[in-house]
C-alpha cells in the first residue's frame, strides 16, 4: 500500500490533577494514498487527540508519525502546508462573508491574490455555497457552514484532509449531503481521514477503519470485514415487563446450542446466533412454551455496534453520549 | 518577509472584524469621552491644590487617560483570543503554515492602530476643554503608548492561551489590573500618596509610562521621567511578546 499516513506506537498523556492520565497508548496507523479512512469510537476515545498530533497541533510524546512522507515531529511547516483540517468547531470568521474567509485562508497558505480569487470561486461552486458568497457567515445554516468550514480545509489543494466529527450537529440530510462532496473529493485524488462517532458515518462513508476505544485500537479493517468478524446475526428480543421475567428468558434462551452469546442491552435481550432466520422459530416456541410474554423481536445483519461490543463488551451507544436517531 | 505579509493579512482580517462590531466601537470611543465629560470638572476645584491653573488640569488627567486607555485596550485583547480560542479560529490559523509571530501580531497591531484613532478623538475633545497641544511631545508619547498597549496585548493574549476559558482570564486580569491602575497614579499623581505607595509605584511599569507621560504632554523631553519610561517598557514589550510567540508556538491543547 502506498500509504500517505502512517504511525508506529503513538502516545500521547496529558496531566491532570489525578496525575497523569493516557489518551493515546500507542496506536499504529497506515493510510492509504486515496482512501476515505475512519477513526470510529465514543466521545473520549483519544481520536480527536490523535489526529491532533497528526496536524501539528499537538506535540507528540513518543512513537513516530509520518503524514504525506514528511515526519510530523521534525518538520511541522512542511506538514501543514500538504494537509487540510478541518476541526469541531470550524472556525470560520462569523463577521467575514464566505468568500472572504476563503481568500485570507488561502492567502495564509501563500496564495497570490488572483489565484486564491478563482480557488475561491471554484470551491464555492463544489460546495455548493454560491449563493451564500458574499453573505456574512452569521447567517449560514449549519450545513452550509460545515461546507464552508470544509472549503476553508481544502483551500491549498491538500494531500490529505483531515476532518474531526464532520457531521456532529447536521441533521441527516446535510450529514447525507456532506458525505457525497466528501466522496467527490476523493474522487479528485485527496485522502481523507476522519473521526466519528456515529456508526452510520463509518459504515457508509469510509473505505476502511480503525475502532478506537480508552486509547487503543480494538479492530481495524473494511467495515464489511469487521462486520464479518463478528460471527452470525443478532435478535433483539424485548419482553413484557414482569418480575424476574428477564432473567428467567435469559437463562432459558442460553441454553439453546444455536446461541453463541447473550447480553442483556438496557430492557431488550440481545443474542448473537448463527443463523437468525432459522432460529427465530425456535425461539418463539421455546418463549411461548415457558409463557414468557414477547412484545416484539427483531433480526438483524451485524452491525459496527455489534463489531464494538465485541471488541469492548460495551455498546458504542452506551459508551458514547451520543449516536445518531439514524445509527443503524 | 513572509512574516511580514502574513501580519499584515492577520492586521487586515482583524481590522475588519472589529469594524463590523458596533457595538465594541461603540464602547472604545464612549470610555475615554465619558472620563473627560465626567471627571475633568470635578478636577477643576482641587487645581490649586495640584499646583496648576483651571485649565492646567488636563495636562496632569489627559495623559493619565491616554495611559489608562493604553493599559485597557492592551490587557483587553485576551477576551477576543479566548473567544476565537473557543470558536476554533486560533487553531484554524495554527494549522496553516503562516508565521506564529503574526498569528499574535496581527490583531495586536490592529488593537493599536484602533488606540491611536480614540487617542486623536480624546486629544481634539480634550483640546476644546483648553488643552494645550504640544505635537512633538504628543508623537513621542504615541510611540510610548504603542509600547505600553503592546506589552499589556501581548501579555493578554497569552494569558487567554494559556488559560483557556473567560472566568478565570476574567479573574487573573482583573485581579492584577486593580492594584497595578491604583498604584500608578493614572487619576491623581502617585505624589500625593504616602511614602510607601510612592515605594511600591517604582515597581510598578503603568507608574513609569504615566510619569512619562505627564512631561511628554508638556513637552518636557530633559525629564528623567521619559528616559525612564522607555527604558522600563521597552525591553519588558520585547519580553512579554518573545514569550507570547512562545505560548503561540507551543501546543494549545
Amino acid at each position: 500500500m502506498d500509504a500517505i499516513i502512517s504511525t508506529t506506537d503513538l502516545r500521547k498523556s496529558f496531566r491532570s490533577k489525578r496525575g497523569p492520565v493516557e489518551a493515546v497508548k500507542g496506536v499504529s496507523i497506515e493510510v492509504g494514498r486515496g482512501e476515505i479512512f475512519g477513526f470510529l469510537g465514543p466521545n473520549g476515545a483519544g481520536k480527536t487527540t490523535t489526529l491532533r498530533m497528526l496536524t501539528t497541533l499537538l506535540p507528540i510524546d513518543s512513537g513516530t508519525a509520518t503524514v504525506a512522507g514528511l515526519d510530523v515531529a521534525r518538520r511541522p511547516k512542511q506538514v501543514r502546508s500538504r494537509i487540510g483540517y478541518v476541526s469541531q468547531l470550524g472556525g470560520a470568521d462569523d463577521l467575514a462573508t464566505g468568500r472572504e474567509n476563503l481568500i485570507l485562508q488561502g492567502r495564509l497558505y501563500g496564495g497570490d491574490l488572483p489565484s486564491v480569487r478563482l480557488r475561491a470561486k471554484l470551491l464555492m461552486e463544489i460546495l455548493d455555497l454560491n449563493e451564500f458568497a458574499d453573505r456574512r457567515v452569521k447567517t449560514y445554516s449549519g450545513g452550509q457552514r460545515r461546507r464552508l468550514d470544509v472549503a476553508l480545509g481544502i483551500v491549498h489543494e491538500p494531500e490529505v484532509l483531515f476532518l474531526d466529527e464532520p457531521s456532529t450537529g447536521l441533521d441527516p440530510q446535510n450529514r447525507a449531503n456532506l458525505w457525497d462532496h466528501v466522496r467527490s473529493l476523493r474522487s479528485r485524488g485527496t485522502t481523507i481521514f476522519l473521526t466519528t462517532h456515529y456508526l452510520e458515518e463509518a459504515d457508509v462513508l469510509c473505505d476502511r477503519l480503525m475502532i478506537m476505544d480508552h486509547g487503543r485500537i480494538v479492530a481495524e479493517g473494511t467495515p464489511r470485514d469487521l462486520k464479518r468478524q463478528v460471527s452470525g446475526d443478532s435478535v433483539l428480543l424485548s419482553l413484557h415487563e414482569e418480575a424476574g421475567t428477564m432473567a428467567r428468558a435469559r437463562q432459558l434462551i442460553s441454553a439453546e446450542p444455536y446461541v453463541r452469546e447473550i447480553t442483556i442491552d438496557g430492557d431488550q435481550l440481545r443474542l448473537y446466533v448463527e443463523d437468525g432466520s432459522a432460529a427465530l422459530p425456535g425461539l418463539l416456541r421455546l418463549l411461548d412454551g415457558e409463557r414468557i410474554g414477547l412484545r416484539s423481536i427483531s433480526l438483524s445483519e451485524p452491525t459496527l455496534d455489534d463489531v464494538f461490543l465485541h471488541q469492548t463488551g460495551r455498546s458504542l451507544r452506551d459508551a458514547g453520549t451520543a449516536t445518531t436517531e439514524t445509527a443503524a | 518577509m513572509k512574516t511580514f505579509r502574513d501580519t499584515g493579512l492577520l492586521f487586515q482580517r482583524y481590522t475588519l472584524q472589529m469594524l463590523r462590531n458596533p457595538v465594541w466601537l461603540f464602547v472604545g470611543f464612549s470610555t475615554p469621552i465619558l472620563y473627560l465629560a465626567l471627571f475633568t470638572p470635578m478636577l477643576k476645584h482641587i487645581a490649586p491644590t495640584l499646583g496648576v491653573r483651571g485649565g492646567g488640569v488636563l495636562e496632569i488627567f489627559l495623559p493619565g487617560i491616554l495611559s489608562l486607555l493604553a493599559f485597557a485596550s492592551g490587557s483587553s485583547m485576551g477576551f477576543s483570543t479566548i473567544f476565537e480560542l473557543q470558536a476554533g479560529v486560533i487553531e484554524r490559523f495554527r494549522v496553516t503554515p503562516a508565521s506564529r509571530f503574526a498569528i499574535l501580531v496581527g490583531p495586536i497591531l490592529s488593537g493599536l492602530m484602533m488606540m491611536m484613532v480614540f487617542d486623536a478623538v480624546v486629544v481634539a475633545i480634550a483640546v476644546g476643554l483648553g488643552f494645550q497641544v504640544h505635537w512633538l511631545g504628543l508623537a513621542v508619547l504615541a510611540v510610548l503608548l504603542s509600547l505600553l498597549a503592546s506589552l499589556m496585548a501581548s501579555f493578554s493574549t497569552a494569558t487567554a492561551l494559556v488559560t483557556k476559558d473567560i472566568s478565570s482570564f476574567a479573574a487573573i486580569i482583573n485581579g492584577i489590573n486593580l492594584p497595578i491602575l491604583l498604584l500608578a497614579g493614572v487619576l491623581l499623581p502617585i505624589s500625593f500618596g504616602p511614602a510607601w505607595m510612592r515605594v511600591v509605584a517604582h515597581f510598578n511599569p503603568l507608574y513609569y509610562s504615566v510619569q512619562a507621560s505627564r512631561s511628554l504632554a508638556v513637552g518636557s523631553f530633559g525629564s528623567p521621567a521619559v528616559w525612564q519610561g522607555f527604558a522600563v517598557l521597552g525591553p519588558l514589550c520585547v519580553l512579554v511578546v518573545y514569550w507570547a510567540t512562545r505560548v503561540f508556538k507551543k501546543a494549545v491543547a
